[in-house]
């Protein structure tokens, strides 16, 4: 009992001081109204101190502790440390689907926005932990697969509002997550929501701490592991999507309080339970009402939850190296499928579908008047000039994006691997991000910074996995960590409602828009160079598959190969970025679409990954500059919406 | 002589009503494409209608009046100006403003292009720099004589609006659009939408100073800043539909003297990155408001 007496001292310490410090913010934001007169008749002080401030300190008070045991319960359930509603996709998950609701079915909100946001979470946390569980709850895969559908479902939520109202960002405000209030109405519904999630939670504390033994042992001790699990992860996901529907997305306390809670010496399932709760309470209250002092003196209006990810995303990367890293063979490219077709006939077939798209994407448009035409008569050389560009640099781009793509599931043998993960994307968003706000936004401006965005990225993501000779996943890890963090300070520039970030996020759309001949030809040199350079190492992705033991064993060196790889993947993807933006998903599905067409060596897969991305790109390109002319559907969208579907599909038939 | 609101406005478009040429309409032997909402009302004002606008979907949700004539073309979003349709309007001159600059380049050997700057970091107010800019514009475009009388008008429509309420007491007017039920925009100065109260001789509710295009996002709680207990509050549309009902609810808003019966208003929406006929829509729909209700 002394043991444990002494486990609860460190968390118990640690909340009193969150609290103490959150009380002394708070007290010196509601002093100065305390201590002034009461005016007689109209004293709208004290009434935003009682319905404003003080529920919006609730408000910030249960968030957290919601949110909190949310994440406690699926690191426990999960068995993974990295696990929160963030990090898992399931508060982005509601957030899209209360975007999109009220966005095309704006009736549905007044009824049950709750609902919706649960809706909308579980089926982010199935579509998680499906994939997961068929990685045999991997922590890596189960958190790869989730930040990539919270950046796949924010960045889908943002353009969704970008291309819907021009002039209205309530929605960005939203999403990043304020706790603002003007009533006692969401801090008292959220109360008793908590409180009903929490009741049930303490009826499985006991099997869930069993879990602990591992799943032979609990079972043999009567827990009934399958219910015990779909009762907490279904609690997990109620309470994250009780949060998003009230305030919006609150990043990574989830992840943040239980840490906290562990290293302040909370050992036992119990304890964490039990402490995370309190610590994530104190935490955003603490948070908040820093945040509100601030504000207060700046006169402006930040989101709280963009600016706890701000803080909370160097946190996971500070966490990776605690996590144990097991390397595994990648299955999928050992699966072999049997084809009708020889590898003649799909070359020629490849080709020809490719030239044929090629000429479509170039001579098919639509005419001022909307209606469809072949190009032809007076302004027939003008418009190929302004087409060809588009096309060859989306080409090119999704070209790169396959390839990189490739290398990288292959070196890590996780099928959720992408370039986009990397985040060297969201290096370069954040470079065209500071163009824009801190320098004139000249065009020439913004190449050179997303360049150097990208470039610093990669830089810091090979330096911090130096260590760990570039073990790749957690390479991946760091870069999703950083595109969360881009993703915050971009939610937080967006809010402001600064006319500018609309160029930010047409940008971050991923449109072929700015390109012209000059960077499209720029773009498919570097694609073809680069390209070259990857089929040159084919020999390192056949044997570095196969795991460290047999690539050492046949004289590859193993960091060296890795860093060149993985550098040979981040150029492709920086030079990609440029022209279709962060946010394609060309490099997740690219590969995937090889490895069903049943090509198995590294050289064959590489150039079909090229070939497929690269049409795909085309397709995304022409269908986004028609199917709503004269308005523009950027190529990065066209490409998430019609691929993420078939990606979902390819993934769930594969056992 | 007073005009109403309707009639200055509409006889603007009226130059293209009386030469309903279809498609690639022409007048004065130019070619005319506006980037920029606030320049294309000026255009139609200066008896310039022009070939084509950008995001000419959206006029009748944002800018409303004046009516833009059916010739007119859409060449997509500003931002993104679909160049195949633009390069077959043949444009001789493509007006454009400093947010714009990218496209620059790609819209030079298009067509002669006039960068026309209204919201700039250190413009000054916006009301004036619009003047100036119509002033600039008509003098490229060889209207001169048009745009003094359309100032003359505009102004005449100004004093006409500050005499009819002249004599009222009218409190301060905070000016917002909601976003949600928790957060608005307000408008103060140096915006388009304060220099319009100020110009018919009201006085605006919120009196910090806000960024360049005139606006500041705000928690609905902030509006309890504004201490004269008169003062009124204007909501532009479109009001989301879930705002009032909840503002209803709350305490805060409640204990606001904005909660009063009579105390908040919505009018029809009106563009505040605009220029002068955004601004004289803006004060007629406030005059309106203002008359009917004393």
């Amino acid at each position: 009992m002394n043991a444990v007496q002494r486990d609860n001292l460190g968390p118990a310490v640690f909340s009193l001081l969150l609290l103490c410090g959150g009380c002394l913010v708070s007290w010196l934001l509601v002093e100065p109204t305390l201590s002034g007169a009461v005016a007689p008749s109209y004293d709208i002080k004290h009434m935003v101190l009682y319905h404003s401030t003080l529920p919006r300190l609730a408000t910030a008070l249960i968030a957290g502790a919601a949110l909190a045991l949310s994440g406690a319960l699926f690191q426990q359930v999960l068995r993974n440390p990295l696990a929160d509603p963030t990090t898992l996709g399931v508060s982005a998950g509601a957030n899209l689907a209360l975007v999109v609701v009220s966005l095309f079915l704006p009736g549905l909100l007044g009824v049950g926005r709750d609902m919706v946001a649960l809706l909308g979470s579980a089926v982010a946390a199935a579509i998680v932990i499906g994939l997961g569980a068929r990685r045999g709850f991997s922590p890596f895969a189960l958190v790869l697969s989730g930040l990539v559908l919270s950046l796949w479902c924010g960045g889908l939520a943002a353009i969704l509002t970008y291309l819907s109202q021009r002039y209205l960002a309530s929605l960005f405000i939203w999403g990043a997550g304020s706790l603002a209030q003007q009533s006692w109405v969401i801090p008292l519904s959220l109360l008793w929501k908590l409180g009903a999630v929490a009741f049930i939670s303490t009826l499985v504390i006991r099997p869930l701490s069993l879990l602990d033994l591992g799943e032979s042992s609990s079972v043999a001790l009567g827990v009934r592991l399958a219910r015990l699990r779909i009762v907490v992860v279904a609690c997990a996901v109620a309470l994250a999507a009780f949060v998003t529907s009230a305030v919006g997305v609150i990043g990574f306390i989830g992840l943040v309080a239980p840490t906290l809670a562990r290293l302040c010496g909370a050992r036992r399932p119990v304890q964490l339970i039990i402490w995370s709760p309190v610590i994530g309470a104190g935490l955003l209250f603490l948070a908040d009402s820093v945040l509100q002092y601030v504000a207060g003196t700046l006169g402006d209006l930040l989101p709280t939850g963009a600016v706890t990810a701000i803080f909370g995303s160097p946190l996971l990367l500070a966490l990776l190296p605690q996590l144990k890293i097991r390397h595994r063979i990648d299955q999928a490219a050992a699966r072999q499928r049997s084809h009708p077709w020889s590898a003649k006939t799909l070359v020629i077939i490849a080709v020809v579908s490719f030239l044929i798209l090629v000429a479509i994407a170039l001579f098919v448009g639509r005419s001022p008047g909307g209606t469809w035409a072949v190009v032809s008569g007076e302004f027939f050389g003008d418009i190929l000039e302004i087409r060809a560009p588009k096309v060859f640099a989306a080409f090119a781009s999704g070209a790169m994006l396959g390839v990189a793509g490739l290398i990288l599931q292959k070196l890590t043998g996780n099928e959720m691997a992408s370039p986009e993960v990397l985040g060297i994307s969201a290096g370069a968003t954040f470079g065209v991000a500071i163009a824009l706000f801190a320098i004139a936004p000249g065009f020439s401006g913004q190449f050179a910074f997303a360049v150097a965005g990208a470039v610093a990225v990669l830089a810091v993501i090979l330096l911090s996995s130096r260590r760990s000779t570039f073990a790749p996943e957690r390479v991946l890890l760091a870069g999703i960590a950083l595109s969360a963090m881009v993703d915050a300070v971009v939610g937080v520039l967006s809010s402001t409602g600064d006319p500018r970030a609309v160029l930010l996020m047409r940008w971050m759309s991923g449109s072929t828009y700015l390109v012209n001949s000059t960077t499209a030809q720029v773009e498919v040199v570097i694609g073809a160079v680069l390209i070259a350079i990857a089929l040159a190492a084919r020999r390192w992705l056949d044997i570095l598959p196969l795991g460290p033991a047999p690539s050492t064993a046949v004289g590859i060196p193993l960091a060296r190969s890795r860093l060149m790889l993985f550098g040979l993947a981040g150029l492709m993807t920086a030079a990609a970025t440029l022209t279709v933006g962060p946010l394609s998903f060309v490099g997740l599905m690219a590969p995937h679409f090889a490895r069903e067409a049943g090509l198995t060596r590294a050289r064959q897969q590489m150039i079909g990954a090229a070939l497929i991305g690269g049409g795909l790109m085309v397709i995304a390109d022409f269908v986004g500059r028609t199917i709503a002319a004269p308005y523009q559907i950027p190529a990065g969208l066209v490409s998430a919406l019609l691929g993420a579907p078939c990606l979902m599909y390819l993934l769930s038939k594969r056992r | 002589m007073q005009i109403s609101r309707r009639v200055f406005l509409h006889s603007a478009a009226a130059a293209a009503v009386l030469s309903p040429t279809p498609l690639f309409a022409e007048i004065g032997g130019q070619r005319i494409v506006s980037l920029d909402y606030g320049l294309a009302s000026t255009l139609l004002s200066l008896g310039l209608p022009p070939v084509g606008i950008s995001d000419l979907a959206d006029w009748g949700r944002w800018v409303v009046e004046p009516p833009m004539p059916g010739s007119v073309v859409d060449i997509g979003s500003a931002y993104e100006v679909d160049f195949e349709v633009l390069l077959q309007l043949k444009p001789d001159i493509i007006l454009t403003t400093p947010y714009l600059d990218e496209l620059l380049p790609r819209l030079e050997p298009i067509a002669k292009v006039l960068r026309l700057e209204i919201f700039t970091p250190d413009g000054g107010p916006i009301l004036p720099s619009s003047i100036a800019a119509t002033r600039k514009l008509a003098a490229e475009l060889g209207r001169e004589r048009e745009a003094e009388l359309f100032l003359r008008r505009s102004d005449a429509f100004f004093d006409g609006c500050r005499a009819r309420l002249a004599g009222r007491s009218i409190p301060p007017l905070a000016l917002v659009s909601f976003m949600d039920a928790r957060h608005a925009r307000i408008y103060s100065a140096p915006g388009l939408f304060h220099n319009a109260l100020e110009r018919i001789g009201l006085s605006n509710a919120w009196t910090r100073q806000s960024n360049y295009w005139g606006f500041e996002t705000i928690g609905i709680e902030d509006l309890s800043t504004i201490t004269d207990p008169d003062a009124r509050l204007i909501a532009l549309e479109p009001v989301p539909s879930d705002v009032l009902p909840k503002l209803v609810e709350s305490r805060l808003w409640q204990a606001l003297p904005f909660s009063r019966p009579g105390h908040l208003s919505v009018i029809p929406p009106a563009l505040m990155f605009g220029m002068v006929n955004e601004a004289v829509r803006f004060a007629g729909l406030v005059t309106d408001l203002l008359e009917q209700d004393a």
